[in-house]
């Protein structure tokens, strides 16, 4: 909760001091580390996500106007982040870019700093996201990762409450079919 | 609004049920196995997804990546060709056959009347940027500039010929050596080669720590010697 409150006073202070740029920069060093699972999250893998972050932290900077002090900073960057997916992923889909989906999961949590345990976690929990759609899986990592109440999700992504809630139970059910696979092939391999 | 029975699970796994909404699921989870088995499977789910993400958002973000982002001022922009740190870009002209012209040898040797400070420091109270002094063990060093620190003390940065070093004035008159790094090989003429190849690493370092101040030009570092290093007795 200290993160918060450091983000509303931050807020409340760049608004009392028209600080622009100093104060902005500080205010999304401080959401960084959130913004970067929210990205990874979305993209699928570190170095996807990474890209999307630099993509969403460039946007932020150029648009700083646009952002209503005294409101979550972190709020306002996922959801310039999941535009920016959204758009992304659309422009790949025209290209016709196939996703390699082995090379995913040997990109994900690829940066060495987690132990081999952490990483095939990761892995498996990656997995199992890219096996929900965008919609869906925006919605599951912005209330069960980031643990985000359903009314702040349903203002980030700009969503009756009421969709947020089916596509959580929708997004629950794959997630657990995902996982429920992943448990099979591990216990294949095993024997 | 009607919720299906999995809306239910999940707004009360995410702590959205409130009141009769709360009372009503909670009855139903008692008497419903199978729905008992299904919350237990989610929030196992949810937990292990929790998990494994948690870490991501614990990987300290690195400099580089924050410069990249343009979330850091990135450092000052150097002169195009010029790599080198400020101490050997310093107002002084170092190397070649300008610093061959300048070097002037003194010689220093204990005086009779007794100033018992150790001889590198008497050297360095004396020997402007670019001149050599001979040392009575043999040594031959070479001042490569002044600078002040932020605590207010004189600091030189020289070279014997093999290594370089930092040294800081204290208000005794004893240079105090701050830091060493390895010099780059002396050059045939016995001039302090510092142009390249010193390792600049442990002078930088010190710089940084000790917050020097741009280093004096000639006129102003000859000023300081002439009174003695703004007054401290150095007898």
């Amino acid at each position: 909760m200290e993160y918060l409150t450091t983000l509303v006073v931050m807020g409340a202070w760049m608004e009392q001091a028209g600080l622009g740029a100093g104060g902005m920069r500080a205010a999304i060093v401080a959401a960084l580390p959130r913004l970067r699972r929210f990205c990874q999250a979305m993209a699928g893998n570190s170095v996807d996500g990474d890209d999307l972050m630099q993509a969403t932290v460039e946007r932020a900077l150029s648009r700083s106007g646009q952002f209503e002090p005294g409101t979550r900073l972190d709020s306002w960057m996922f959801r310039i982040a999941q535009n920016l997916h959204i758009d992304g992923a659309r422009a790949a889909k025209r290209r016709g870019t196939a996703v390699d989906v082995d090379a995913l999961h040997s990109l994900a949590g690829s940066d060495g700093r987690e132990l081999v345990e952490g990483r095939s976690q990761l892995a498996a929990a990656q997995r199992a996201l890219q096996a929900l759609p965008d919609d869906q899986r925006v919605v599951f990592v912005l209330v069960v990762i980031e643990g985000r109440s359903y009314r702040d999700t349903a203002e980030v992504l700009d969503l009756p409450i009421g969709t947020v809630m089916s596509r959580l139970a929708r997004a629950r059910g794959r997630i657990a079919e995902a996982l429920g696979e992943t448990r099979e092939s591990n216990k294949d391999a095993a024997r | 609004m009607t919720l299906s029975r999995e809306e239910r699970l999940a707004a009360w796994l995410d702590g959205e049920l409130t009141g009769a909404e709360l009372t009503a699921f909670e009855a139903e989870l008692g008497s419903d196995p199978d729905l008992a088995a299904l919350a237990q499977e989610w929030q196992g789910n949810d937990s292990l997804m929790t998990a494994a993400f948690a870490p991501v958002a614990e990987a300290p973000i690195d400099p580089a990546m924050l410069e990249r982002l343009g979330l850091v001022e990135p450092p000052a922009p150097i002169a195009a060709n010029d790599n080198s740190p400020w101490w050997q870009r310093h107002a002084l002209p170092l190397g070649g056959a300008l610093a061959a012209s300048l070097v002037a040898v003194l010689l220093v040797a204990p005086r009779s009347g007794g100033d018992a400070r150790d001889p590198l420091s008497q050297a360095l109270d004396r020997t402007p940027s670019l001149a050599q002094a001979d040392l009575p063990d043999g040594r031959k060093i070479t001042p490569m500039l002044t600078a002040q620190a932020a605590d207010g003390r004189w600091c030189r940065a020289f070279g014997d010929g093999k290594d370089v070093a930092m040294a800081c004035r204290d208000d005794k008159g004893a240079w105090i050596i701050e830091a060493k790094g390895k010099g780059s090989a002396p050059a045939d003429n016995a001039e302090f080669a510092v142009a390249s190849g010193a390792d600049d690493a442990a002078l930088d370092a010190a710089q940084a720590r000790l917050k020097l101040a741009d280093p004096l030009d000639a006129t102003a570092e000859q000023a300081l010697i002439a009174k003695e290093w703004g007054g401290h007795s150095s007898k």
